[in-house]
């Protein structure tokens, strides 16, 4: 038997509305992706004021100007993580078993979940955006750079999330999940997200170039620096939906391989 | 064809070389309170996940609510309510949250939700929590919960996997009463527990599994029947203990019990006792402890599969 599309959506809805609530409801594991990214925001403020001198760096009033996008980006990669420690919780405690039993389309598990990570993506995007505010820190692109930098939230964490499902639905273990932040935070740290790859050389700067941080890092700080362009629009947001194409992808085969395994 | 709402043919999961349900044939009939009876490990949990479409069977068919497990997984899903033991409720919901959810699932109509959720939450004496996060109700409440839960679409086969398990006596008590208002309603029931008393006092049959084969299968009173003679426990010390034995082979067949107690299948009954007492004398034999026995489930599940159920003496006794 077909399920009617209404219901699906319907399901989706209610599913997703179930992880954001999650969400929200658990204020000291959501605190913490709130809260350290604008402490390292302040931290690098503080100790690379003069970095911004160097050669290389682009013209700012001040590294927490530069330092935006990297704040953005580092908030919700490690809040994205959440969502799918969530769904291996589910996992493992039986829940999802609860919606297996249920007739519930398959696919609307996996899109409701990491449907409360993106709408944390943006909620921290937003956050980031007007917490930097009284400080001096805008967007030069106006209202557009804005709204394109909390819908990258929303879209990044939607990847990111669906990347780390793939573990969740792997290993059915929170754990497992929660072990692979080190590694996005290596990822960030080998990305251009603090300093300007062209202040980099040797094996960072070519690891820097091949990581697609870099890339949506720059497209923001672009939107944030320099205002609208269609490079910059492109890098904030083309390349993350492309990010969350692929791995929305492995995510359905690793949900499917979970459920024939059965 | 068969109508009855679950039929199990030659139905086994294996686990690389772990046969955890071993080829059970198995018919609930309409109407029915079944009783799956068995150890921990003994194949009621797999059995249940195979007839509830969470698992696929290796090998065999079922039907339930009549349709294929494996073929027509989504409409036996429409048809059945599940509350597993091992299904976690989310603590951060509501159970009005929780409801509203199953009943989308479910596709309940918008303008009927939440009608069919205060029902529900009443039904199970929950009204009063139901705007609390699930985290903070009790054991007891949270099985309630999830019979609601489970009951949202008014299932026509409904599937209780240890409903009671972990659970207080008042609470057991509580949960057995709505089982049965349930089935006199017309709900086919199969539960599993590890309980004898529980599928004593709910089930109107009652299969025991042991090693994912069903080893008898009736009602618990034909069952009880077929045991016979009732048993007889005596403790002695440990130096008389080999003694005691030979002397209560006199009176019957030796019946397994549990450590340091000796028991027979009494032939004649009650009115042997005292000639029992009077050879034990005679041997010189102490004993410390002597009771009789009626034929009991347990009884059944020993003569079966040469054990007793483990587990069995620790259920917390309800009523």
């Amino acid at each position: 038997m077909r399920r009617k599309p209404a219901d699906v959506l319907r399901q989706f809805v209610a599913l997703s509305r179930r992880s954001t609530l999650a969400i929200f409801r658990q204020p000291a594991l959501v605190g913490p992706s709130l809260i350290f990214p604008l402490f390292f925001a302040a931290l690098g403020s503080s100790s690379f004021s003069r970095a911004i001198s160097l050669p290389g760096f682009p013209e700012v009033d001040s590294y927490l100007q530069f330092t935006l996008a990297g704040t953005v980006i580092q908030g919700v990669l490690f809040g994205s993580v959440t969502g799918a420690a969530a769904l291996a919780t589910d996992i493992e405690e039986g829940f999802f078993d609860r919606l297996l039993a249920a007739p519930t389309s398959r696919t609307s598990i996996l899109f409701g979940r990491l449907a409360g990570s993106a709408v944390f993506g943006a909620m921290q995007a937003l956050v980031f955006l007007l917490a930097l505010l009284p400080f001096g820190v805008t967007v030069e692109a106006g209202v557009l750079g804005y709204v394109s930098i909390v819908v990258a939230g929303f879209v990044i964490a939607f990847a990111v999330g669906a990347l780390m499902s793939v573990v969740a639905l792997k290993t059915g273990s929170a754990e497992a999940v929660q072990g692979t932040f080190p590694v996005l935070f290596i990822l960030l740290f080998l990305s251009s997200a603090f300093f300007p790859r062209e202040t980099m050389s040797g094996a960072y700067r070519r690891v820097a170039d091949f990581n697609p941080i870099s890339y949506m890092v720059e497209g923001q700080r672009s939107l944030s620096l320099d205002g609208i362009s269609l490079v910059a629009m492109s890098q904030t947001l083309v390349i993350p939906l492309t990010l969350a194409v692929l791995t929305t992808m492995l995510a359905l085969r690793q949900l499917s391989v979970r459920l024939a395994a059965r | 064809m068969n109508s009855a709402p679950i039929i199990a043919e030659q139905l086994a999961r294996h686990f690389g070389e772990v046969k955890a349900v071993d080829g059970i044939n198995l018919t609930v009939n309409q109407g029915e309170i079944f009783g799956f009876l068995g150890p921990n490990g003994a194949g009621k949990s797999t059995a249940v996940r195979m007839l509830t479409t969470l698992l696929r069977p290796t090998s065999g068919t079922a039907r339930v609510a009549g349709f294929d497990v494996v073929k027509q997984a989504d409409e036996v899903r429409r048809n059945i309510g599940v509350a597993l033991q091992d299904s976690a409720i989310d603590p951060l919901m509501t159970g009005f949250e929780l409801l509203e959810l199953q009943a989308v699932l479910y596709g309940i109509p918008s303008n009927k939700m939440k009608q069919r959720a205060e029902d529900l939450l009443e039904r199970v004496g929950l009204t009063a929590a139901a705007d609390r996060r699930v985290s903070t109700y009790s054991g007891g409440m949270r099985r309630r919960l999830d019979l609601a839960l489970s009951l949202i679409h008014a299932p026509v086969v409904l599937f209780l996997d240890e409903p009671t398990t972990g659970l207080d006596p008042m609470s057991r008590l509580t949960l057995w009463e709505e089982v049965r208002r349930l089935n006199r309603e017309g709900t086919t029931v199969m539960l599993t527990t590890q309980y004898l008393e529980e599928a004593d006092q709910l089930a109107d049959r009652i299969a025991i599994i042991d090693h994912g084969r069903i080893v008898r299968e009736g009602k618990p009173s034909d069952l009880k029947r077929t045991v016979g003679d009732p048993t007889l426990l005596i403790n002695v010390s440990r130096q008389h203990s080999d003694a005691a034995k030979a002397v209560l082979a006199r009176f019957g067949d030796m019946r397994p019990t549990a450590e340091g107690t000796l028991g027979v299948g009494l032939k004649g009954g009650a009115e042997r006792v005292a000639e029992v007492v009077r050879a034990l004398d005679e041997a010189k034999i102490v004993v410390e402890h002597l009771e009789l026995n009626q034929p009991s489930l347990d009884d059944v599940f020993a003569e079966a599969t040469g054990h007793r159920l483990e587990g069995a003496d620790n259920a917390p006794q309800a009523g």
